[in-house]
């Protein structure tokens, strides 16, 4: 009998040991995962000297009079090549909504950068689906065309006086003006309250040295697409993205959340980019944007893709401006 | 010395030694501590073979299981996501229940994987298992915000997609990865233990019976009995002992040695190709998501491809079952007829055909990608599982071979201690 009693209060005292160790017990705190786009990271003014100024970024070479006919390229030339090739190749971007960008629905990469692209394929073959888009990130163009992988590209690209050092622009197709998309309640008006922010740009691009050069000296993140950087402002991991009006316009009919704010942080003329050594193509290219200029193509691309997105009326294509 | 020599205990302790009595109490003494503890440490030595063969078989071997489904399905959970970006349209509702069933089998498997250990192993920051459980609802709320954004038609969620997938290849995946090879190294480290010869058990066996000897010869030679029936007995009990342990452990070490070659080795080359299979199709779907921007994914692929080739002649030389020969033969056509699909894509999408080569890449047409795939994926798992089987049925023959052997040397040690003590203590009696 004393046995048992002895053996009972022992099974009772472990069965107390046992709860005591349980409720001792602390669960260690494990951090927050914060996903990030691929090859999100802060960027530093790039060190590369910067070009000398080369006067009029926008004047380019005087096209052909007249252009030659579809199908009629003279032989030897860029134009004969790609002909020969069968389709024309065209660095374009699919992120961007409205100027180069994937629908989700038909899988068709689309916009007003594409039209261009293809008023250019339909000069040369007659026809503006002998064209093939090759999606490019903005740091990719250069090398892209240098490497020869694309015949043009029509990206949202800037053209700056370090860039022509690199390839030929066409004349001005469009005229941007870089500013910045900051969450509704920020409470960010314009680029001088960055101060102490993050703000996001694509890596390669004008406006992510724009950033790097604002005297409030935010934070500047590089990301490879544009939609990455309104990925990481919905998840509130940066404050602000600094581009051009007319992408950032884009992102804002995609979050009724975010809104474009503060005056303009410089012109931002978009043109074709084309090997250094195609110059003849500099110049066809040239004379085919004159006649989308004139023949109403451009005014219809603008108000099919822009014109929703963009506050005012339809604007005047911009003026060619040639140098020689 | 002197001083210790001159103490009376010790005195007559050695004096006692020089006469014959003292010696056979020195021969009791030894043999009865010898004997018992040989015992025990030979039942500890079993044991500890019996404890890595149970390891082997519910442990190490399932959990290398379960570390290849978290690989597989993240894997296929990220292609197949993916590939719903490339289609354009509706989802297909194929496509999303593929997705939800990896989902659904990778968490499954995970829980497995964390049940198997202390929470120290799991929340150590850095590990595989805490990347694994932190970063997959993560992971799954990137892909639903994408699916909800792609339906509204917004080329923002093509970048959820690519958040989600970076997340996928560049954290959950290499986490799988080491996770893998961390529990397969833990299964030949198992096996290693299992399959020893057991030296010491040997050398114990044979001190004992050097020690029985010993005694006998002095007995005959100092009385005159030619045999002692109890040191006959103990003699008999450890000659048994040894033979069983012999008998039992060797056996064992064969059936071990017979789950690497015919189970585990085959399984883990087999694993490999498989992950090399899964990463490849990844690639493939990534080349023509980037839209020409794909080079790095196509560069990764050649590499896989061959690595993968590689691992398929591997797995056909070590295979050992004709069923597994053969589901390793049809793997190595449907990764032939996968390599044509591929190569088709490629120079669909390089002369500017995208919607051909998205075609072939993803919808079920003959000869297309993904069907060639799947059949590969289907082999691999066919070929994985027999060779898993017969790991399994191994390492149970293994356990039966050494079942009973631990309460047999416990006893026949004890036989050896008892027997020895009575044979003796009747000589003994003699010298009073």
């Amino acid at each position: 009998m004393r046995t048992r009693v002895a053996t009972a209060l022992a099974a009772v005292a472990l069965t107390l040991a046992g709860c005591a160790t349980v409720a001792t017990t602390t669960i260690p705190t494990a951090p927050a995962q914060v996903p990030v786009p691929g090859g999100a990271a802060p960027a530093t003014a790039s060190s590369a000297p910067a070009a000398p100024d080369c006067g009029d970024v926008g004047a380019s070479l005087r096209p052909p009079n007249p252009l030659p006919a579809p199908g009629q390229m003279p032989a030897g030339s860029t134009m004969a090549r790609i002909v020969q090739r069968g389709k024309l190749v065209v660095g374009v971007d699919q992120n961007t909504l409205n100027m180069g960008f994937r629908d989700p629905f038909t899988s068709q990469i689309q916009g007003f950068d594409v039209d261009m692209a293809r008023a250019v394929a339909q000069a040369i073959f007659g026809s503006p689906d002998a064209i093939q888009l090759r999606a490019l990130t903005s740091d990719q163009r250069i090398p892209a065309l240098q490497n020869g992988d694309v015949d043009i590209v029509v990206r949202t690209m800037t053209i700056t006086c370090d860039r022509l050092q690199q390839v030929n622009f066409s004349t001005v197709y469009y005229d941007a003006q870089q500013r910045i998309l900051v969450r509704k309640n920020s409470g960010i008006t314009g680029a001088d309250q960055l101060a102490g922010k993050k703000a996001c740009a694509t890596k390669g691009s004008t406006s992510l040295n724009t950033l790097l050069a604002l005297p409030s000296q935010p934070t500047a993140i590089g990301v490879a697409d544009w939609t990455d950087c309104l990925v990481m402002l919905q998840q509130g991991q940066i404050d602000a993205v600094s581009t051009d009006d007319v992408i950032l316009a884009g992102m804002a009919a995609q979050d009724r959340y975010t809104e474009v704010v503060g005056s303009s942080l410089g012109d931002q003329p978009y043109g074709m980019a084309i090997p250094k050594q195609n110059e003849d193509f500099v110049r066809f290219v040239n004379g085919v944007l004159e006649r989308v200029r004139t023949n109403g193509t451009w005014t219809a691309s603008y108000q099919r893709w822009l014109g929703g997105l963009l506050s005012g009326s339809t604007p005047a294509p911009p003026a060619p401006r040639y140098r020689d | 010395m002197t001083a210790i020599l001159a103490r009376r205990p010790v005195r007559e302790a050695a004096e006692l030694a020089r006469t014959t009595p003292g010696v056979l109490s020195g021969f009791l003494l030894a043999l009865v501590v010898v004997g018992l503890l040989a015992g025990l440490f030979t039942a500890l030595g079993v044991q500890s073979r019996a404890n890595a063969l149970t390891a082997l078989a519910t442990r190490s071997g399932p959990l290398t299981a379960a570390a290849e489904e978290i690989y597989r399905s993240l894997s296929d959970a990220d292609a197949t996501a993916n590939g719903a970006f490339l289609a354009g349209g509706l989802e297909p509702t194929s496509s999303r229940q593929r997705y939800e069933a990896d989902i659904a089998q990778a968490g499954n498997a995970l829980a497995i994987a964390v049940a198997a250990r202390v929470p120290a192993d799991v929340t150590a920051a850095g590990s595989p298992l805490a990347t694994l459980s932190s970063q997959l609802p993560v992971y799954t709320g990137l892909v639903e915000t994408a699916r909800a954004d792609n339906r509204q038609g917004l080329p923002l969620g093509a970048a959820y997609q690519r958040e989600a997938s970076n997340l996928m290849r560049t954290q959950l995946l290499p986490a799988a990865e080491s996770l893998y090879r961390a529990e397969n190294a833990q299964l030949a480290a198992d096996q290693d233990n299992a399959d020893g010869v057991p030296w010491l058990e040997i050398l114990l066996a044979l001190v004992v019976i050097a020690l029985l000897v010993a005694t006998q010869l002095y007995l005959r030679r100092h009385t005159n009995r030619v045999f002692n029936a109890g040191l006959l007995v103990a003699s008999g009990a450890a000659v048994i002992s040894l033979l069983w342990v012999l008998i039992a452990t060797l056996g064992a070490t064969s059936d071990v040695n017979d789950s690497r070659t015919n189970g585990s080795a085959q399984a883990d080359t087999l694993a490999r190709a498989r992950i090399a299979t899964l990463n490849a199709r990844a690639d493939e779907t990534l080349t023509l998501v980037a839209r020409g921007a794909g080079k790095a994914y196509q560069d990764d692929y050649v590499k896989l491809n061959d690595s993968l080739r590689t691992l398929l002649d591997n797995a056909r030389g070590a295979a050992t079952d004709s069923a597994v020969g053969d589901n390793v033969a049809a793997a190595i056509d449907d990764h032939r007829a996968w390599s044509d699909a591929h190569a088709d894509i490629r120079a669909a999408d390089d002369s500017g055909d995208y919607t051909s080569a998205v075609r072939v890449a993803i919808e079920p047409v003959p000869d297309g990608a993904v069907v060639a795939f799947d059949e590969l994926d289907g082999d691999l798992r066919a070929a994985i599982e027999r060779t898993r089987a017969a790991f399994g049925a191994e390492v149970t023959d293994g356990s039966a071979a050494v079942a009973g052997t631990v309460a047999a040397v416990s006893v026949l040690a004890v036989v050896v201690a008892a027997a020895s003590a009575a044979g003796i203590w009747r000589r003994l009696k003699d010298y009073r």
